[in-house]
């Protein structure tokens, strides 16, 4: 590599290009875009979480100064106007459909949550629509709210198209050869798994500004999402019935999604399909509660686990029995988050024969429940390490013991599972052994007996995951039931100065793609990362995307960036040998420089870029002039990142209070290309993590009111909930990417929960505790301490 | 939220019965009550007007009597909307036993309430509080206004 | 936030004369409670009237005492060198007050008049046996905390100052609620010439109280281990989804014998 890019490559931990404008504060985001003459949407949602509407009367709000329209679901309908559609579908069990019930964009007939959109109010500010909104008069007549999964089928219906609250009842394994294991097993431990509810709370909240161009009949919609693309193609194609190329889909800077910003949402649409039909541009920005009642909500699993072991402990079968809450619509990826990305990876890193899950997805009064930093992954691997802590406390087996002997032999890969995925490579040990290295998990007994002496329970809990990241293989994923394939596509576009411009289809909301997909460019093109340029989020720029989520953007986006520049290269070479009249096969390209094999003849990659856009006396025939290239990466197979996390607690009987004091984290994510990114993601993942194990939950009561509806009640994790985290990697390289990356943005959240509460348990355990759920708060802490004793002293 | 308390009152059962369906003392003794109007014996529209803290909202409601067991118990019940603070709804279960001979009434009253909107999205943490303290308030207040002590004060 | 006026009062009397003429006047002192509630449009007011420039504002010692303004921040309480030196407990107690931008926006007379129920300083105000002093009158604090977000103040009262007398010994211990971090219980714990004092905020439904039976139980031996006896009725705490009455009841235990511990 020339001077002065030397640290810029693959694994340098190069400073984010990205952070100048967002720690000065000028990042741009869609709130900050204004038009002229723009008018102000703000919705009035339900309050109640289920109900018939008898009477909406808009007449006084529709009278108020400053309101330009007032809009109710009737409206909507009239136009034609469609709801959000679901993605991915799975097939029942009986071969039948899932019932997938109409998503209004605003209510008709009947609200199902609480906030639910009734009606917007638009008008020329802010403050004119809310003080207008206050005089619409809605008559409703109240349902009893179904809030909780575990009684949700069969109860109050919800749905005319669904008399038992389920939309789909699916199944994945063999469920005789299971039965027939678990039946055969030595022992079979049983547990009850609840994966708690959880909130994204993205720090900018949802917004949107959309214009319409009356000469152009085309639409613009800034908007902060994960993936404008597939905005616009659901959008136009499903909800606005216009032609794709007649939207405009920009997501500019956007402050976090964490799976909440895939969806494509009402207030959208709304905007939307109002400022053609007002021919004034149309601006809508969440307020945090807003976020917090209408945000797809993450989690929410309740499991029934079997686990059969034979007389060597060896695991012989799994079942998993799960009821996923959905809430009361479905979203784009809310069916297949409990279900292909949960169900296929119940074999999590060990070797298991026989594997069958049934997960029903139903419906309940409280908003719609989609992917979550991890999506079905986090669900998967906490229910499966808890039992495999459980079990080996059940066995009096050290739990790193149990889990060393059922992992997959590092000779077994590539490794069929029993649920559908093909790992194609790993190696679980060294990271189990490093981790354990790491947090010194051979003394702990001593600083657990140091710890007692003054009066704390401390404890330690491992956490061995697998995920699939590399979302998704349009192959494997069509057979599922995918309504997409779940490519990316690039495009490299070299300036006659030698500077690139990167056209990428996966989007960066805190991921730090301008910095890491310029590495991946400099590194093979040996040119400064300054001179690199990576746009996204716009679809009339970028040929298609599929946007960022599921861990995708490096192991698909960041592949076809680096097809791409092969492709760059190889013209290249054909330039280069046109100029220095060579062979094009005796071309050879490194360290920024063509060369001729056995020559001394050398052109630099700025020579050939120049020369491409001055193609002088190009053999037109044989070689086009420019320098762009474009390349659609379908991966092979998903990439299967795995490591273990150990988490060490103290906990204070007197109080309850659990006090994180040390975390080791070994993963193996492939080649890394930016340690510090990877350092970075790893990090929030497992703050994610422990905030869904320790504080965070949404709390419906039994009326369906969402009482965490503000920080004053939700509690999300701060520096103080966490220790230094020790942070180290294995790497076995991705056998079917180019760049033999695997993903490094959910690990964290995926891992950490279980090793939160196997710490617990584990620290608890003195007293005769078994089990713990999320979020462990203190009270919780404190009444099991309580309880556990009053039952020993029976 | 669920609150269960008794309290004699030093008078006989029929006239505490009389009070618990006369609206006049009955707006006496809700809290916050600006107006109530009888549409009938057991319906009856309110405004009540609350102050929690910073927080003040104005309630337009019904207040409705059932399960009527003269003498001996009924289900007062009040609902109202708060305007962009939400809905509150609570209801009472008030059963009377004559004690004393006969001479004084033992009242006891079971409340349930909850909210809906802003209240319960941001208010959680006072909505318990809350609750029991405007039941007491307007139990002690319809005890007061009955008591033989409060007529000679 | 509804349309409103804004005021900036120059003394007390400007004040009480703004709120006087006011249908539904709101004293701006710091605004981390009103101006929330304001924007959420769950309170409404023709005016609002700032008490920033009004001279409210300092601490002095006045030999027995600590005098503290209104109008002074949280974070002048929390780096106070008099206060630091004459009440420890109550600089610590102003330093642990949301964050940052809360202490320097946030004032001793807003939080004493707000009474929040889970606020600190009320806590310190009952075991300490603070002074309040308003612009008609001086008010003992334990005839001020009247209920919960209730005082002793008439409508149009304003608080000027609130005076404390210098203890013996104090310390305050607040075990925060974890997504707010207000007081989910707070013990005061002062040792004054007239005895032990252990004010409690945050668990009592209504608002903040003084704690007898832990008192007594202190005042004949002023030792953690002396409450391990008192009983902490659980029917008057209050409960939510983040701690039920007898967990506070609990902690009301363990953050007296902390505090007593800090002494």
């Amino acid at each position: 590599m020339p001077e002065g890019t030397m640290n810029q490559g693959i694994g340098a931990s190069v400073r984010r290009k990205e952070d100048k404008k967002f720690i000065t504060g000028k990042g741009r985001y869609t709130d900050d875009i204004n038009r002229n003459g723009q008018l102000y949407a703000y919705f009035i949602r339900s309050d109640v979480a289920h109900a018939n509407i008898k009477n909406i009367n808009v007449n006084a709000a529709a009278k108020c100064e400053g309101v330009v329209a007032v809009y109710t679901g009737e409206d909507i309908a009239a136009d034609g106007i469609g709801g959000p559609i679901c993605g991915w579908t799975p097939t029942n069990r009986d071969g039948s459909a899932p019932k997938e019930p109409p998503h209004p964009l605003l209510a008709v007939g009947k609200v199902r949550y609480v906030g639910d959109h009734i009606a917007v109010v638009i008008a020329e500010s802010l403050e004119a629509a809310q003080a207008a909104s206050e005089k619409i008069v809605i008559d409703l007549d109240n349902l009893p709210a179904v809030v909780d999964p575990a009684t949700a089928i069969g109860n109050t219906q919800i749905h005319d198209e669904m008399d038992d609250n389920v939309y789909f009842d699916w199944e994945l394994g063999d469920e005789t050869a299971t039965a027939d294991a678990l039946g055969g097993a030595d022992k079979v431990i049983e547990l009850t798994v609840t994966n708690n509810r959880v909130i994204p709370n993205a720090i900018e909240p949802r917004a949107a500004v959309a214009e319409y161009d009356e000469i152009e009949d085309r639409y613009t919609l800034y908007t902060s999402s994960q993936n404008p693309h597939l905005t616009r193609l659901v959008m136009a194609a499903f909800m606005m019935q216009i032609p794709e190329s007649k939207l405009h889909v920009v997501a500019p800077d956007v402050g976090g999604g964490f799976g909440s910003k895939i969806y494509i949402y009402p207030e959208e649409a709304v905007c939307t399909w109002a400022a053609k039909k007002l021919r004034k541009p149309v601006k809508w920005t969440a307020d945090r509660t807003q976020a917090f009642l209408g945000d797809a909500h993450g989690r929410d699993h309740v499991n029934k686990v079997k686990l059969g072991l034979d007389k060597n402990n060896k695991i012989v079968g799994l079942r998993v029995d799960t009821i996923a809450n959905l809430g009361a619509y479905l979203s784009a990826f809310s069916m297949v988050t409990p279900t292909y990305l949960h169900g296929t990876l119940l074999s999590g890193c060990y070797d298991i024969p026989a594997i069958y899950t049934n997960v029903k997805g139903v419906c309940t009064t409280t908003v719609n429940v989609d992917a979550y930093r991890g999506a079905g992954r986090p669900e998967a691997t906490y229910l499966l390490e808890r039992t495999m802590d459980y079990a080996a406390r059940q066995i009096g087996m050290d739990p790193a013991e149990f889990r060393r002997i059922n992992f997959i032999p590092k000779d077994a890969f590539p490794y069929q599972t029993a649920v559908a995925l093909q790992y194609d490579i790993g190696d679980y040990e060294p990271a189990l052994d490093k981790a354990m290295e790491m947090i010194d998990y051979a003394n702990f007994g001593s600083r657990q007996a140091e710890a007692a002496k003054r009066g704390k329970y401390r404890g330690i809990g491992l956490s061995s995951y697998i995920e699939a990241c590399g979302i998704a293989p349009s192959a494997v994923v069509g057979t599922l039931g995918a309504r997409v394939g779940l490519y990316e596509s690039a495009v490299v576009r070299v300036d006659p100065t030698g500077t690139i411009s990167v056209f990428t289809g996966a989007h960066s909301h805190g991921q730090g793609h301008d910095t890491t997909f310029a590495q991946i460019v400099a590194d093979k093109l040996g040119v400064p990362i300054d001179s690199i340029d990576i746009v996204h989020g716009d679809t009339d720029r970028i040929p298609f995307g599929m946007g960022t989520y599921g861990s995708r953007s490096l192991a698909v986006g960041g592949t076809a960036i680096s097809k791409a520049v092969d492709k760059v290269i190889e013209k290249g070479k054909i330039i280069a040998a046109h100029m220095m009249e060579a062979a094009e096969t005796d071309l050879e390209f490194k360290d920024g420089k063509f060369t001729v094999a056995g020559t001394d003849k050398e052109k630099s990659f700025g020579e050939i870029a120049l020369s491409a856009y001055v193609p002088h006396n190009f053999p037109h025939d044989r070689l086009e002039p420019g320098l762009e290239e474009t390349a659609f990466y379908d991966p092979l197979n998903f990439t299967y990142p795995a490591g273990t996390h150990i988490c060490e607690v103290e906990i204070d009987p007197a109080t309850g209070v659990v006090d994180i004091v040390d975390w080791a984290a070994c993963d193996d994510f492939g080649n890394l290309i930016n340690p510090m990114i990877v350092e970075g993601q790893v990090h929030g993942g497992i703050a994610q993590g422990v905030g869904q194990a320790l504080l965070e939950n949404a709390h419906y009561n039994e009326d369906g009111q969402l009482l965490t509806a503000s920080y004053m009640d939700y509690c999300m994790p701060r520096a103080d909930n966490l220790p230094s985290l020790k942070i180290d990697y294995t790497v076995t390289a991705c056998t079917h990417n180019d760049l033999g990356v695997k993903g490094c943005g959910e690990a964290g959240a995926i891992a950490s929960p279980p090793a939160v509460i196997n710490a617990i348990v584990d620290a608890l355990s003195v007293v005769g505790v078994t089990d713990m759920s999320m979020p462990a708060t203190t009270e919780k802490i404190w009444r099991a301490i309580n309880d556990a004793t009053a039952k020993a002293a029976e | 939220m669920e609150l269960k308390q008794s309290q004699d009152i030093p008078i006989p059962v029929a006239q505490v019965w009389s009070a618990l369906n006369d609206e006049q003392i009955l707006a006496q003794a809700i809290p916050g009550c600006q107006e109530l109007t009888k549409i009938s014996d057991t319906e009856l529209t309110a405004t009540v007007k609350l102050k929690v803290g910073p927080v003040s909202a104005t309630f337009v409601g019904e207040v409705t009597l059932s399960e009527l067991n003269p003498p001996h118990s009924y289900v007062i019940s009040g609902s109202g909307k708060g305007g962009v603070a939400g809905g509150a709804t609570g209801s009472a279960r008030v059963d009377l036993e004559a004690i004393d001979n006969g001479n004084a009434t033992r009242l006891t009253y079971d409340v349930d309430a909850s909210v809906t909107g802003k209240i319960a999205q941001l208010g959680s943490r006072l909505i318990e509080s809350t609750a029991k303290k405007l039941a007491t308030k307007f139990f002690t207040d319809f005890i007061a206004i009955l008591s033989p002590e409060s007529e000679q004060s | 936030m509804y349309a409103t006026t804004y005021a900036k009062a120059k003394d007390v009397a400007d004040a009480v004369s703004q709120l006087k003429g006011a249908d539904e006047g709101k004293l701006l002192a710091g605004g981390q409670t009103l101006i929330p509630t304001l924007k959420q449009r769950l309170a409404s007011s023709d005016c609002l009237i700032d008490l920033s420039d009004a001279g409210l504002s300092g601490i002095s010692d006045e030999g027995g005492s600590i005098r503290i303004g209104a109008m002074t921040r949280h974070v002048e309480v929390e780096t106070s060198e008099m206060v630091k030196k004459a009440i420890p407990a109550l600089a610590a107690l102003a330093s642990g007050i949301g964050d940052r931008q809360v202490r320097n926006c946030g004032t001793i007379g807003g939080s004493v008049a707000n009474n929040d129920p889970s606020a600190c300083y009320p806590s310190a105000l009952l075991a300490l046996g603070a002074t309040v002093h308003t612009d008609r009158r001086d008010i003992a604090a334990g005839d001020y905390f009247t209920g919960m977000f209730e005082t002793a103040l008439d409508e149009d009262e304003v608080i000027t100052a609130v005076s404390f007398p210098k203890p013996e010994a104090a310390s305050y211990v607040k075990f925060p609620n974890p997504a707010s971090r207000y007081a989910m219980v707070g013990v005061f714990v002062a040792k004054t010439s007239s005895g032990v004092a252990v004010a409690v905020t945050g668990a009592g439904q209504d608002g903040v109280f003084r704690h007898g039976g832990l008192e007594a139980a202190l005042n004949s031996s002023f030792s953690a281990e002396s409450i391990d006896s008192v009983a902490v009725d659980d029917s008057v705490l209050m409960s939510d989804m983040h701690a039920s009455a007898d967990y506070r009841a609990h902690l009301i235990t363990q953050m007296t014998k902390r505090a007593v511990a800090a002494c």
